[in-house]
């Protein structure tokens, strides 16, 4: 035990005075009472005139000298060195992710151990050092700024729970970072297994601590498991199990379809850090949920069960205004989901637009065909331009014989040399249009809602290039459609002999019919926001979770966000909608699939962090934990000891008093004695 | 100034009460007292068949008409007895709220009063007053003595009770109550005599010469009843931290440390003196009334002294 003030104890020098006062004998103070006849009979000792008197045991005298040495000791400010937090402000970063949920520690879960070691560590903190608390889970959030409380601390940590994703330990960092910056002398305490992924090399402010939980990695997992329609209408499962333990192991896994058992594999070995892999066929065909399940216990249960939803294609009505195009129609028809309609002339297609037929929902395949003759959610004009363009629906234009509304044709250009704008752009993914040769294309101005995607040089009479650009390809969104223009005819140039010719069709389609062919994901991350379209004359969409509560979703320009994915399991989609009052449904699946979160192996360090200002993941730090609190306690107790000791005279005689008011009532109460 | 002794009312109550003699003593002169003997009086008391040699003017002739037996009237014997109050007024009975003097003197004033009424002779007499001369009142007789006893009662409260009085009689010794009621008992009750009657002591008891005395008055035929007058601040002493207790008579000098102990060992100490007083007391037939001045005056004639016995 170390002093921060040892001078104090020269106030020890107290104590042999204290006894001193008790070996001088007092003066008294003189009062004459009518008779000293009893008091000669008690008091026993009468020495007279000696200056000193024997010292006698009196529980006054010990008491003082006890709450003396109490206050002394107080005053020295003991303390102990201990594994804890020093400085003038710590931040507490717990990760709260899935992987923290593996019971291999005694407390229970990673994060119930992280948790006792952080109330621990705040309880050991000096009283003047600020707490700030940071929860690192679906997104990183402070629970607690900058306080002194230290109740309020507890219950912040005490509210962490793990989720079922992964943390996001950068944000984490980084804002504990700006919030050290301002405090100097800060110390960032991260409390984790260390399973995140941070931004590299990533740098902090403020000293940095990285106190790690967990003793095993010996985890298996479900990492993938997918549904395929099958020829003959039935349903095929894959199932990867990964074990991310350094031993080999043993499981079994049960695959369930709508709940009920399938079938049983037992997998024998699987290799450290090997998968194994299995392919259940002909799944019932009406299946729609089908649930894979590794039996028995491992560390982490989250990873154990997967579901997936049977994926639902959905047909999409293409309608091609065309006078024939075999590239195009060979094209599109290999497009998963596209239905295609052609109208029997251009002529008569051009008027049948006009009329709004009804809509139609994507999800209602069925309808598609009776309906698509009117109208369809895309229509590709080729080579010819309608008179007035349907009401609704997305537009594909190639080579517009003449201007529409939504762009103005100027004229020709010859033998463009076509460039992407931006190799990034989602129609040009996987596409390489460089190598592209055109005869011709129709010269039109970017309009102002549109967005080059390829661009054309324009080449003059000797072969040189002119530096002067001409949008070949561009899109946009215009009156709440997305439009795609392609200026020149297919025919006019060697795209559609390309490679990427297929692909850029998959492109343009997807990207004009968004979500469209399957609008809702099968499978989805947990905490991932999911976007999906509302379909026609769909105004909102009810959720049902895992757990069984509902909410309603509204759609806003035609779509649907929802965020609430933090659960594992099913989600149910219904449809609400005026055309569709009992609606179509849908499901997807939130699965964990994270290799991160599934390998539990602690890490020893932090991947890639740097601290400004302190060693780097220093592991052990001196704190100074201070005793003088008890002592200055106990102090108080003794001196009130003493007191009441002291006094007990006077509270005997206020016990006598009460006493006697309560139970005497008769006239002899004065009476003495017996 | 007598008047204010007492109260007209207070007296008049007083009249109603009377003195019970315990012995059977035989006075000579008739008074109005009950005596254990039975005799002529009008007070009737029982009856007995007639033997030869009873006075046959006592004969009940109407129990004769109805049983045609012969019967003696038997009447409580009523007699007359000299009453000796004595009052200690040494200068320990200076203390208390009321005086214990002064409260020693009231129950004198009263008991004589009670006498005087039932016929019977008052003497008073103060034990270690500051003067000698002033401390005796001679037996009296009759209710029309009161107000000489009152008199008597509150010139010896004046004389001794004052601050004044204090300080020029500081110098006179204490005087051995052993000694003082020796020479009472040889004085007023000499070897031989027949009825000494009854005695009252009114003190504090503060000496161990009290009980020495005592013992000589129980042996000379008194029938005593001790009336012990303490102070609250006796009985409940509030002293606190470190004293030196000065003894009003003598001067004895005793060193305390009050502290909860050392009260509560007083107060213990007290009780089994008191004990050890009424034991005392019991083995002579005396009566042993302990008191503190606290307790009014009239729960004390009126309801304390007549359960004790001492009055009906």
């Amino acid at each position: 035990m170390n002093f921060l003030a040892p001078g104090a104890f020269i106030l020890g020098l107290l104590l042999p005075v204290i006894v001193a006062l008790y070996l001088l004998k007092l003066r008294r103070v003189e009062k004459e009472v009518p008779s000293t006849y009893l008091w000669v009979k008690m008091v026993r000792d009468v020495e007279a005139n000696a200056p000193w008197q024997r010292l006698r045991p009196n529980l006054l005298m010990i008491l003082q000298l006890l709450f003396m040495a109490a206050l002394i000791l107080a005053l020295a400010r003991p303390f102990a060195w201990a594994e804890g937090v020093s400085g003038d402000a710590a931040i507490f970063i717990l990760d709260a992710s899935a992987s923290m949920a593996a019971a291999d520690v005694e407390a229970g879960s990673r994060l119930e151990s992280a948790k006792q070691r952080a109330i621990q560590l705040v309880d050991d903190l000096p009283d003047t050092a600020r707490v700030t608390i940071i929860e690192a889970g679906r997104e990183a959030r402070v629970l607690l700024s900058s306080s002194l409380d230290r109740r309020q601390a507890h219950l912040a940590i005490e509210s962490i729970e793990a989720w079922n994703g992964g943390s996001d330990l950068g944000v984490a960092l980084e804002l504990g970072s700006a919030i050290a910056a301002r405090q100097p002398g800060t110390e960032i305490v991260v409390l984790s297994d260390g399973r995140v992924t941070l931004p590299q090399r990533l740098a902090l402010k403020g000293r940095l601590r990285y106190i790690p939980f967990g003793l095993s990695g010996e985890n298996q997992a479900i990492s993938l498991l997918s549904l395929e329609q099958a020829p003959g209408n039935t349903l095929t499962a894959f199932v990867q199990v990964t074990n991310y333990g350094s031993q080999p192991a043993a499981r079994r896994l049960s695959l369930f379809t709508d709940g009920s058992l399938e079938n049983v594999y037992d997998l024998k070995e699987i290799p450290p850090g090997g998968q194994q892999n299995v392919i259940a066929e002909g799944l019932p065909a009406g299946t729609r949920i089908v649930e894979a399940r590794l039996d028995g216990d491992d560390i982490l249960k989250t990873d154990d069960t997967a579901v997936a939803v049977k994926p639902e294609t959905q047909s999409l009505p293409v309608r091609l205004v065309t006078q024939g195009n075999l590239f195009l129609e060979t094209a599109l028809s290999l497009q998963q989901g596209v239905v295609l309609t052609k109208p029997p002339a251009p002529a008569d297609a051009e008027a049948a637009p006009s009329e709004t037929g009804e809509p139609t929902p994507e999800a209602q395949p069925t309808a598609v065909d009776e309906t698509a003759g009117e109208t369809s959610a895309l229509t590709i004009y080729d080579g010819s331009v309608p008179e007035q363009l349907p009401a609704s629906g997305n537009l594909v234009f190639i080579a517009p014989p003449r201007s529409t509304d939504l762009f103005t044709t100027t004229g020709q250009v010859n033998t463009p040399l076509p460039r992407a704008v931006d190799p990034a752009d989602p129609l040009l993914a996987n596409v390489s249009i460089s190598g592209v040769s055109i005869l011709d294309a129709v010269q039109i101005p970017l309009p102002d809602w549109a967005v080059p995607v390829v661009a054309g040089e324009l080449v003059d009479e000797d072969g040189s290039l002119t530096g002067e650009n001409v949008p070949l390809i561009f899109r946009g969104e215009v009156g709440g459609r997305r439009i795609v223009v392609i200026a020149f005819d297919l025919r006019h140039s060697d795209l559609p002999l390309q490679v990427a010719f297929p692909l850029l069709w998959s492109n343009i389609v997807d990207w004009l019919s968004p979500g469209g062919r399957s609008s809702v994901p099968a499978q989805v991350a947990p905490g991932e926001t999911i976007t999906f379209s509302a379909g026609e004359g769909v105004s909102s969409a009810v959720i049902t979770r895992p757990n069984g509560a509902s909410v309603e979703v509204q759609a806003e320009n035609g779509r649907f966000v929802y965020a609430g994915t933090e659960e594992l399991g099913v989600y149910q989609i219904r449809f609400v909608g005026a055309q569709a009052a009992d609606g179509p449904s849908a499901a997807f699946a939130v699965n964990l699939f994270s290799p991160i979160e599934s390998n539990l192996d602690p890490a020893d360090n932090l991947p890639g962090l740097v601290s400004e200002d302190g060693p780097e993941n220093a592991v052990t730090q001196k704190a100074m934990r201070e005793w003088w609190r008890p002592l200055a306690l106990l102090a108080l107790g003794l001196l009130t000891g003493e007191w009441l000791v002291y006094q007990r005279g006077a509270l005997a005689r206020i016990r006598d008093l009460i006493f006697r008011r309560s139970l005497s009532t008769g006239k002899n109460r004065q009476i003495t004695g017996w | 100034m007598s008047e204010r002794f007492f109260e007209e009312g207070f007296l008049r109550r007083l009249e109603r009460l009377a003195l019970i003699a315990r012995q059977a003593s035989a006075g000579k002169t008739q008074g109005e007292r009950r005596s254990q003997k039975r005799g002529q009086s009008v007070e009737f008391s029982d009856f007995r068949p007639y033997v030869a040699g009873d006075d046959f003017r006592r004969i009940d002739w109407n129990a004769y008409a109805r049983l045609e037996r012969f019967f003696i009237k038997l009447f409580v014997e009523e007699e007359d007895l000299t009453v000796h109050l004595l009052i200690d007024a040494s200068r320990s009975m200076r203390w208390g709220e009321p005086q214990k003097l002064w409260y020693a003197a009231q129950v004198a004033g009263a008991l004589g009063y009670i006498a005087l009424t039932g016929l019977d002779r008052v003497t008073v007499t103060a034990v270690g007053g500051a003067n000698p001369a002033a401390s005796y009142f001679p037996p009296h007789r009759g209710k029309q003595q009161a107000l000489a006893l009152f008199d008597f009662l509150q010139k010896l409260v004046q004389e001794n009770g004052s601050a004044g009085s204090n300080n020029s009689a500081a110098a006179s010794a204490p005087v051995d109550p052993e000694l003082a009621l020796r020479a009472y008992a040889s004085t007023r009750a000499p070897n031989g005599a027949q009825r000494p009657g009854s005695l009252v002591l009114l003190s504090d008891l503060m000496h161990d010469g009290w009980a020495e005395g005592l013992r000589v008055l129980a042996s000379r035929g008194f029938e005593i009843t001790v009336i012990q007058v303490l102070a609250d601040e006796e009985v409940n002493p509030e002293l606190h931290g470190d004293l030196k207790l000065i003894d009003s008579e003598d001067g004895t000098e005793v060193e305390i440390t009050a502290d909860y102990d050392l009260l509560g060992r007083y107060k213990k100490n007290l009780v089994t003196w008191q004990e050890s007083i009424r034991n005392f007391c019991m083995a002579r037939s005396m009566l042993y009334v302990p008191l503190t001045t606290s307790l009014p005056l009239e729960d004390l004639l009126f309801v304390w002294l007549e359960r004790q016995g001492v009055l009906r």
